[in-house]
């Protein structure tokens, strides 16, 4: 009985602790993201951005998703690289349109994926 | 993390609530929650291994989560008469020293076809050699032998629920009027039988619904045997 007991409360904290790590993890991760993302928009907007600028943001992501991988599933995370490494070569060929509607993507893909994975009663259900 | 513990614990609940209501055919040697967790399981550990898309921490997260919920009804079920019923549900006594009771083999989504097959598989070939047989929780089948009834013959279903078993009828060599009028004679409406069979020395065994079991001998016509 008291073994039983342990294993279920032992169990049950790992669940608890991961999941916190989780969600804080994943939230803050695209937060931050976003908001580089939202600056090579702008720079973009404001003809100031330059292949660097893209460059740098596909950095950070690429820092940032080997550890992604362990909580969001790899085709999502895909999804983004995609979108990430058509944007940088379209800034390279002054296509700023083209470019901000890619970003645009990459943007509402940051927005939507931690959505999918949080505490959500949708995502229960 | 969290969702999926949520997740699994929904479709554990959902599927532990469907097995209980699908009786004990459904079960076979387990508890109702045990069988969840091996259905359950086996999937879980499947999917995150062979599809690489999926974090593996999906399956451990899920197969941690079903830990979880085993240990739990485990502990439910040792807690008290109560609620290992409601886990688990209850021993049902199929046969008693009255016949079957038919009530509660539908209870468990039976038929007197079910009860011999099991029967058959204890080494009991006729009912009435059988003095009380109960379906335990877990599905399986215990059975207590009548001392004074040990034949060894084979009995076959010749009536279920009222209705005939045509190829066993042919096995008799008669037809269904020749039954239903020997089923008068012994006393019986042949609309409310729940089940007769006949063995190969012509011993019958007989019950309406509601009505102790009754025996005795079918004459046999030349040359049928089996």
């Amino acid at each position: 009985m008291v073994k039983s007991f342990i294993s279920i409360l032992v169990a049950v904290l790992i669940t608890i602790s991961l999941s916190v790590l989780e969600q804080t993890y994943v939230k803050n991760t695209f937060s931050e993201f976003k908001e580089i993302m939202v600056i090579v928009y702008e720079k973009i907007e404001n003809d100031t951005a330059t292949k660097e600028d893209v460059l740098s943001a596909q950095k950070y992501w690429i820092n940032k998703k080997e550890k992604l991988h362990i909580f969001i599933p790899h085709n999502d995370i895909k999804e983004i690289d995609l979108w990430l490494a058509e944007s940088t070569t379209l800034v390279e060929n002054d296509k700023k349109e083209d470019a901000l509607s890619k970003i645009d993507v990459v943007i509402e893909l940051i927005e939507q994926i931690p959505k999918i994975y949080s505490l959500r009663i949708e995502n229960l259900l | 993390m969290a969702i999926i513990f949520l997740r699994s614990a929904i479709i554990f609940i959902v599927l532990l609530i469907i097995m209980r209501f699908m009786g004990k055919r459904q079960i076979g040697e387990m508890q109702p929650f045990e069988l969840v967790v091996t259905l359950v399981i086996s999937e879980l550990a499947c999917i995150p291994m062979s599809d690489v898309s999926i974090p593996l921490i999906y399956g451990i997260s899920a197969i941690l989560s079903i830990f979880v919920f085993h240990q739990i009804f485990t502990l439910i079920e040792q807690s008290g008469r109560f609620l290992k019923f409601i886990v688990s549900g209850k021993p049902s006594l199929i046969i008693n020293k009255r016949g079957i009771d038919f009530k509660e083999l539908k209870n468990n989504n039976l038929d007197v076809s079910d009860l011999m097959e099991s029967l058959r598989g204890l080494g009991y070939y006729s009912l009435d050699n059988v003095k009380y047989a109960i379906y335990e929780s877990n599905g399986t089948l215990t059975a207590i032998a009548d001392e004074n009834k040990s034949k060894l013959e084979m009995s076959i279903l010749i009536v279920k629920d009222a209705k005939p078993i045509i190829n066993n009828l042919n096995i008799l060599n008669c037809n269904f009027y020749e039954i239903q009028s020997f089923l008068k004679k012994q006393g019986l409406k042949p609309e409310k039988v729940g089940i007769l069979t006949i063995d190969g020395a012509g011993n019958y065994y007989a019950q309406e619904y509601g009505k102790p079991y009754k025996t005795g001998i079918f004459p046999l016509k030349a040359g049928v045997k089996w």
